[in-house]
């Protein structure tokens, strides 16, 4: 890897591979960077108990060049799209930016969690490559006899699996090409990459993003950001998801500043990691889903702290789900005595059709809050209350980056003005054209060149105010799962009467997120087979990469009904909630020991 | 061997009934211990011992013989 291998020649060396890139290309831009300063950090891999491996520009431009070749003479063509299956590794930034400049489509995907099935991995990568077009896996090995079955199957877009991960033998031999005056160029407006709109199993959306999008979309965020020279950027995210992908990696590269790359994986296990490499590294900023301040404010020890300072930290963005202001609150609180300032805290709003942020708390402030009267804000108001303490916190997503605009509209499309709640419908310059061969989907998303995020919110002054979802969707640590896909996965276990069943998501105030409960209608009566049953709907929940926190079992006929005749989630989790709050004498036959066994869970928590 | 106290921690903290537990169980084959519970049933352990685990020391095990083996030698030890 890295120096023993690549010769360390000028940065005059780099060519084309047979493509030709626009100026306005992130290639370019990558090219630019590299030229101006070939020997400044680019990339910092960081490892648990390792020395990080850092990638200057020039080392790092030079390996993917040679992964460019590489994939070309393995018969990547232009235009193919290359799923990247990897764990943490820091060959994947080489490839995928060799994949840009083999004028291919990359698009990074989850790896294998040896939880799921590998029938239902590839399943999803079946599903996936349906609208995708997935042409190649570019992968590991370890998943070689795991993703071999999906070659040759008629089922398949997929042309072949390469394995750029393993050793120097890949890229050994490849002679880089000077591109000659007959080749295509690749301009601004041509596909960049392939990103996953969250969801499980194989229905994820792909969203193409090209050039102009990324590369305008970071340099406006950047300049609303205020990004400097003088920043560096540290991250723990995972690259298939846009928050990692396009503000931690493509935003830093597109500027030159450097990224401090960490394993997710590690990063779960060991939340520490990420402020230890703030520390040491002298990083000033990070984004962050909301648990992760829950996590790193309640769960690391003093002792892991040694030594470390977060006074660099000029921002720590909390976005892709909703931002709580008590978690933020606290990981201040827990910080602050190792230098870690208030303003600091910040949050956006972003997604992936949009490339990314749509609005962002301005640098050098915390994020606004409102504290709103919760009846007035079921009924669509954003009312301040008169006396603090009583209403619901609503914590700001921050102003429009410029050159975004929003709209709140209600059931007709109609703007319901400011303090009054409604859709978000969004409109920038840098949004996706659309789902890749997908176009009921985009025709459902698209209004008039207006996004329908199927976000709820208000605007209260300059800013804006995400408070809930249109659709029943549940966000668990910052993914998005669909409780129809969990209602499927149980609906034909023994016991489980077909169609009498309804997940949802619950506030879990000490993750900071939510989990997934489920209510079942089950005739079982034995209470060894309902433990049995119980069991087998976590299962069934893991085969498909979802925890199952909470299991209610009911009785036949328990679960309220919406007027389309389906049981209605919303009307089944008010339900529960509500007994769950209540006293147990009154719930009906079938839930109290479901209902018990949680509460008496909760208290076991609280006690251990 | 996987001590009957270890287990019940492990238990309360994945809200799970029962689960056979061997030296060689890993995370990924049991209901409900995916990488965001793992910490609560770190947390639970520490709790429960009155132990501290470092992160080195939490990224080092890869199954539950070494927490048993981690949490053994933290209760021989003085803290």
């Amino acid at each position: 890897m890295g120096t023993d291998v690549y010769s360390n020649d000028g940065i005059e060396q780099i060519n084309m591979s047979d493509i030709r890139f626009s100026e306005d290309t992130i290639w370019h831009r990558w090219c630019e960077n590299a030229e101006k300063s070939p020997d400044s950090v680019a990339i910092v891999h960081w490892k648990a108990g390792e020395t990080p491996f850092c990638w200057t520009w020039g080392e790092l431009m030079r390996t993917a060049q040679l992964y460019s070749a590489a994939l070309t003479s393995r018969g990547i063509n232009r235009g193919d799209v290359c799923a990247i299956i990897a764990r943490h590794n820091c060959l994947l930034y080489p490839v995928y930016m060799g994949c840009v400049c083999a004028g291919a489509i990359p698009a990074i995907l989850a790896y294998q969690n040896p939880r799921l099935h590998p029938d239902k991995f590839r399943e999803g990568l079946e599903g996936m490559g349906k609208r995708s077009g997935l042409d190649w896996i570019l992968t590991e090995r370890a998943l070689e006899g795991v993703l071999q079955p999906l070659l040759g199957t008629g089922r398949s877009t997929i042309k072949g699996l390469q394995f750029p991960f393993e050793n120097n033998d890949y890229v050994e031999g490849v002679e880089t090409q000077v591109p000659n005056g007959t080749v295509p160029t690749i301009r601004d407006s041509d596909p960049l990459l392939l990103q996953h709109s969250s969801g499980t199993t194989g229905l994820q959306k792909p969203v193409l993003l090209s050039h102009h999008a990324v590369l305008d979309h970071v340099t406006q965020y950047a300049k609303f950001l205020a990004v400097s020279k003088a920043d560096k950027i540290v991250s723990w995210l995972p690259l298939y998801h846009d928050m990692g992908l396009i503000a931690a990696f493509h935003m830093p590269l597109a500027l030159g500043i450097p990224t401090i790359q960490i394993d997710p994986f590690e990063w779960v296990l060991a939340p520490s990691l990420l402020l230890e490499a703030m520390s040491l590294e002298r990083a000033t900023m990070t984004w962050l889903p909301n648990f992760a301040f829950s996590m790193m404010a309640d769960k690391i020890h003093e002792e892991d702290l040694d030594g470390v300072a977060l006074d660099s930290c000029r921002m720590i963005i909390s976005c892709s789900e909703p931002v709580r202001s008590r978690d933020q609150e606290k990981f201040f609180r827990r910080f602050a005595p190792r230098g870690f300032k208030r303003e600091a805290l910040s949050s956006c709003y972003a997604m992936a059709e949009t490339t990314f942020a749509v609005t962002q708390t301005p640098p050098g402030r915390e994020p606004a809050t409102l504290t709103i009267d919760p009846q007035e804000l079921a009924k669509g108001r954003a009312i301040p209350v008169a006396a603090p303490g009583v209403g619901k916190v609503c914590v700001s997503s921050g102003e429009l980056i410029p050159a975004c605009r929003i709209r709140i509209v209600d059931g007709d499309f109609n703007d319901v003005g400011e303090g009054r709640v409604g859709e978000v419908l969004i409109k920038t310059p840098w949004m996706f054209d659309g789902y890749r061969n997908y176009p009921e989907k985009t025709a459902a998303a698209i209004l008039d060149g207006w996004y329908l995020s199927g976000d709820y919110g208000f605007q209260c002054g300059s800013e804006f105010y995400i408070i809930g979802r249109k659709k029943d969707v549940v966000i668990v640590a910052g993914n998005n799962i669909y409780p129809e896909d969990v209602e499927a996965a149980l609906n034909d276990l023994n016991g489980v009467i077909p169609g009498r069943v309804v997940a949802f998501g619950e506030e879990d105030v000490e993750l900071g997120s939510e989990r997934i409960s489920v209510v079942v209608e089950t005739p079982l009566t034995d209470e060894s087979q309902r433990r049995q049953l119980r069991m087998a709907i976590v299962k069934a929940g893991m085969g498909i990469d979802v925890s199952i926190t909470d299991v209610y079992l009911v009785q036949p006929r328990f679960l309220v009904k919406s007027s389309a005749g389906k049981p209605s989630r919303t009307a089944n989790k008010e339900r529960v909630l509500r007994m769950k709050e209540s006293s147990m004498t009154l719930q009906p036959e079938g839930i109290q020991d479901d209902l018990r066994r949680v509460k008496n869970s909760d208290s076991e928590c609280a006690e251990a | 061997m996987i001590s009957d106290e270890l287990k019940t921690v492990i238990l309360s903290a994945l809200k799970l009934d029962d689960w056979e537990f061997t030296d060689s169980t890993v995370a990924a084959e049991v209901p409900g211990w995916d990488s965001l519970s793992h910490m609560n049933v770190v947390v639970a352990v520490e709790k429960h011992f009155g132990l501290r685990f470092r992160s080195a020391e939490v990224l080092r095990l890869m199954n539950v013989g070494d927490l048993q083996r981690l949490v053994n030698a933290k209760l021989a030890k003085p803290q």
